[in-house]
């Protein structure tokens, strides 16, 4: 799919010519161990760099020049995979091929030197104003988890199973480390970002492969590096069987349950798991969805989805406060069918088309290419579509099974209105 | 079958009118590996009133009707049609909006089989007391989710400031009081109205052989009875120019305070050209006012009125259209008061700068062939402008023509101070103002 080109070391390059794409997709990612500390430079760096360099010294200079360079999409982002935290930054930019006269290709090249290697400084680090500003924005940003009754009930039950580790840091780090920031700090988590990072640099698109790489060994002076090794995520065990209850001002119900798998991606059981979890919640033609919604009318949403990096599977829904204990027995109870071996040969195909479908599907785009590449090529074999498909076939119903057998219920989370609650 | 070429965008489109009236188009779209097929009515919450199909006087039904129906196509006599969809790993999924229902999958293999279920599910209703009045606790759950949500109740919440009778103002998956009433008779009646083929268009996009497949369709097609079509009638009261309620406050638990300035429309009685010009003009103009590159945006950003959840938008169907600009703020009203001085500056004489809309032009041309890398994108846009008699692929030669005057005529649609409205939740520990 991608080939693989060594760029320095500690730095790899993946490039896919294509003419599927009306556009040109450059993604980078700089990849360090996950912490709060970690998280909250980086996502507020993310911002300053997003913000302004050297040569576009405000927002609207900035973005103005993208306008003009038909619209090219420039952003960062950060985000979060077992141990590991990653700091992205992605530039979608027009084919030439499908501009009159114009060609953009070359200013975008210089764009990701300046918007990486130019940032806007002031006596020598960030410039504090913009810093303040920005951390002001990712503080928001974090708080604003209040306002979603189920990103907030799901950032808790992640808080109750697994405090202080990866699996319930968020990406975006803390509004406590973020209060740590100053310009120094956040300057030198800038030049270690880019002096020791591990990264890759994907491209995607109709581009002619020995021109991409000569100007983007140009664009990106990459020093050599020795990135420090991200360990995976331990097996941990929540140790009571939590069940936590907490009030809002709202009206419907939001039950969140953890369950734990020692099955993790990559694990030679992986494939199985999907399936389980598939069966299980993750499609309209799931347990949950037909027994909590369609024949119970519980909810309108009731699914499962499994972290496979943190070996956890979530479940989800929204019901009436006054159908708490009703409708956890019965998402108990899909399990505990399953485990018994309650699955039918139907249940099985239909998952299995659905997780092949989806896959397949998310191949269409330049940016699903780069992050399902992303995800599967430090795996031992090598990718590929039919590979999974294959995997995901000879998964019988016995196997499946003992998926179910060891899923265990590790904590539940109930967050419902406060007049509710009373009743 | 008509095939129409757009040569600069590399695309051909396929184009047939079924006899019985059906529009059906097809883009086939090269390396890609799903097809992406969507079945839509131009019928959706606003088409509340009308004359029932073979009747002569008009009925108004329950609000949430149309988001009702769309929930109920979907369970048939032997079960639910989601269980096909999977079978043959295809996602399926409908929305219902103001003005429309659409019915959907993509799939990379079985594209026959699903075609054919979604065409047979979508004209084969069904439905009885017992599976209506069991939606209504899988319905009331979805409407109790939206009530918890400040952004919808913010966004909602605004549209009911601006509309005096229209019923863009009603919610629409309607109330749960509203929705207890609905039967299955309410449903054969929307459905016979609504869901002629002739008032409806089948789009299909992606890695599909053209002749094959409207060969196909036409034979599915074939093989069914509907009446002869009729014009549908609906009905809406007049709506004044002015707004409803021109400021109203809601307290939710929310941290933070959540404002929109609402600017409602006058001239929507629009349609082909004339509308996508007016609606590109609209938008242009906005994005230079209040867009990222804007005065206004490095100003309220500097101030920090804003956060990163500022939003502006204009929305245009036929028979209503509104602008909103808002975001979290700690300081409402103050940044609701510098929106509307902004508005008061681009009054009377023209202050768009021709150099200003060259560069949101060719900003906005990259984001249409960057949009056109989605299969979806096309689908539903290509679906929304037909049902409103414009082409999608028009977009590109349209927006090549405005000038400053075309954004000032347009922009003077949602500039009146008496169309203008403010909507603010505040967290409810704040006393309301």
């Amino acid at each position: 799919m991608f080939k693989t080109i060594p760029f320095a070391k500690g730095v790899n390059l993946h490039i896919r010519q294509t003419t599927q794409f009306k556009t040109v997709n450059f993604s980078i990612k700089w990849r360090r161990a996950l912490t709060a500390k970690s998280a909250s430079e980086r996502t507020v760096l993310t911002n300053v760099l997003q913000h302004s360099n050297a040569k576009y010294k405000t927002t609207a200079a900035f973005r103005s020049f993208l306008d003009d360079l038909y619209g090219t999409v420039l952003y960062f982002d950060t985000s979060k995979r077992g141990n590991e935290h990653t700091v992205l930054m992605n530039v979608e930019t027009v084919n030439d091929h499908y501009l009159a006269n114009t060609s953009v290709l070359n200013e975008v090249l210089g764009l990701l030197h300046t918007a990486i290697f130019e940032p806007n400084l002031e006596n020598g680090v960030f410039k504090e104003s913009v810093v303040e500003r920005e951390k002001k924005t990712v503080i928001q940003r974090i708080e604003s988890i209040f306002d979603d009754k189920s990103r907030f009930a799901q950032f808790r039950l992640q808080q109750i199973l697994r405090p202080n580790e990866p699996a319930s840091i968020s990406a975006n780090g803390s509004v406590e480390e973020i209060q740590k920031i100053t310009p120094a700090s956040l300057f030198e988590a800038y030049q270690s970002m880019l002096a020791n990072d591990k990264i890759d640099i994907y491209v995607a698109g109709d581009i002619n492969e020995e021109e991409i790489v000569a100007k983007l060994k140009k664009a990106l002076p990459f020093k050599d590096r020795t990135p420090e090794e991200v360990p995976a995520v331990l097996p941990q065990q929540h140790p009571d069987n939590d069940y936590v209850r907490e009030q809002h001002e709202m009206k419907q119900g939001k039950l969140h349950i953890g369950f734990s798998t020692p099955v993790r991606f990559g694990d030679a059981d992986f494939s199985k798991m999907q399936i389980f979890n598939g069966i299980f919640g993750g499609y309209p033609h799931a347990k949950l969805f037909m027994n909590v919604r369609e024949k119970e009318s519980l909810a309108y949403y009731a699914s499962s989805s499994y972290a496979s990096h943190y070996g956890l599977v979530f479940v989800v829904s929204g019901i009436e406060a006054k159908n708490e204990e009703k409708a956890l027995s019965l998402i108990k109870e899909q399990l505990a069918v399953m485990q018994a071996g309650d699955i039918t040969d139907l249940e099985l195909e239909q998952t299995k088309a659905m997780l092949t479908n989806q896959l397949k599907e998310s191949l269409d785009s330049a940016r699903g290419q780069i992050e399902i590449f992303d995800q599967y090529k430090d795996l031992p074999e090598e990718f590929s579509v039919q590979a999974w498909a294959n995997k995901w076939k000879a998964v019988t119903k016995e196997d499946v099974v003992a998926m179910a057998k060891q899923v265990q219920l590790e904590a539940v989370y109930f967050l419902c209105g406060k007049e509710q609650a009373a009743q | 079958m008509k095939t129409i070429e757009f040569k600069q965008l590399d695309e051909i489109l396929y184009y047939e009118k079924l006899d019985n009236g059906l529009d059906v188009y097809i883009l086939p779209k090269k390396g890609f590996s799903k097809t992406f097929v969507t079945f839509t009515t131009k019928y959706g919450s606003v088409d509340r009133t009308f004359v029932p199909i073979g009747d002569t006087e008009s009925i108004t039904v329950p609000d949430g009707i149309a988001h009702f129906l769309e929930h109920k196509m979907f369970e048939k006599e032997d079960g639910d049609v989601f269980q096909k969809f999977s079978e043959y790993g295809a996602s399926a999924n409908a929305f219902t909006s103001f003005t429309r229902t659409a019915y959907l999958f993509s799939s990379t293999d079985n594209i026959y089989k699903s075609t054919e279920t979604l065409l047979n599910f979508v004209q084969e209703p069904y439905f009885t007391e017992a599976t209506v009045n069991k939606e209504k606790g899988i319905i009331g759950q979805e409407i109790t989710m939206y009530d918890d949500q400040p952004d919808w109740r913010l966004y909602f919440g605004t549209i009911e400031n601006m509309y005096h009778h229209h019923p863009v103002k009603i919610d629409i998956a309607g109330t749960i009081e509203s929705i207890d009433g609905i039967t299955a008779e309410h449903l054969y009646t929307c459905y016979n109205t609504f869901y002629h083929p002739s008032n409806m268009l089948l789009f299909v996009i992606g890695a599909v052989e053209p002749e094959e497949m409207m060969t196909f369709i036409r034979e599915n097609q074939g093989k069914k009875e509907f009446p002869e079509p009729t014009p549908i009638q609906r009905f809406f009261d007049i709506e004044p120019t002015e707004v409803a309620i021109k400021e109203r406050t809601l307290n939710m638990d929310v941290q933070k305070p959540k404002i929109y300035v609402g600017l409602k429309a006058k001239d929507t009685n629009l349609s082909g050209q004339d509308m996508l010009k007016h609606e590109l003009s609209v938008q242009i103009a906005l994005e230079l006012i209040f867009g990222r590159t804007s005065d206004f945006y490095e100003r309220v950003y500097e101030e920090g009125l804003i956060d990163e959840t500022y939003a502006f938008d204009f929305t245009l169907e036929n028979g209503f259209g509104f602008a909103m600009i808002g975001s979290d703020s700690a300081e409402p009203d103050k940044l609701a008061k510098t929106i509307m001085d902004e508005l008061a500056k681009y009054e009377g004489n023209s202050q768009f700068d021709r150099a200003g809309l060259d560069r949101i032009k060719r900003k906005k041309i990259g984001f249409f062939l960057r949009a056109l890398n989605s299969i979806e994108f096309i689908a539903n846009q290509f679906t929304r402008y037909s049902f409103n008699d414009m082409n999608l692929f028009d977009v590109v030669p349209v927006l090549e023509t405005l000038t400053v005057d075309d954004l000032q005529k347009a922009f003077a649609s949602i500039q009146g101070e008496t169309q203008q409205t403010v909507f603010k939740i505040l967290p409810s520990k704040q006393d309301a103002q």
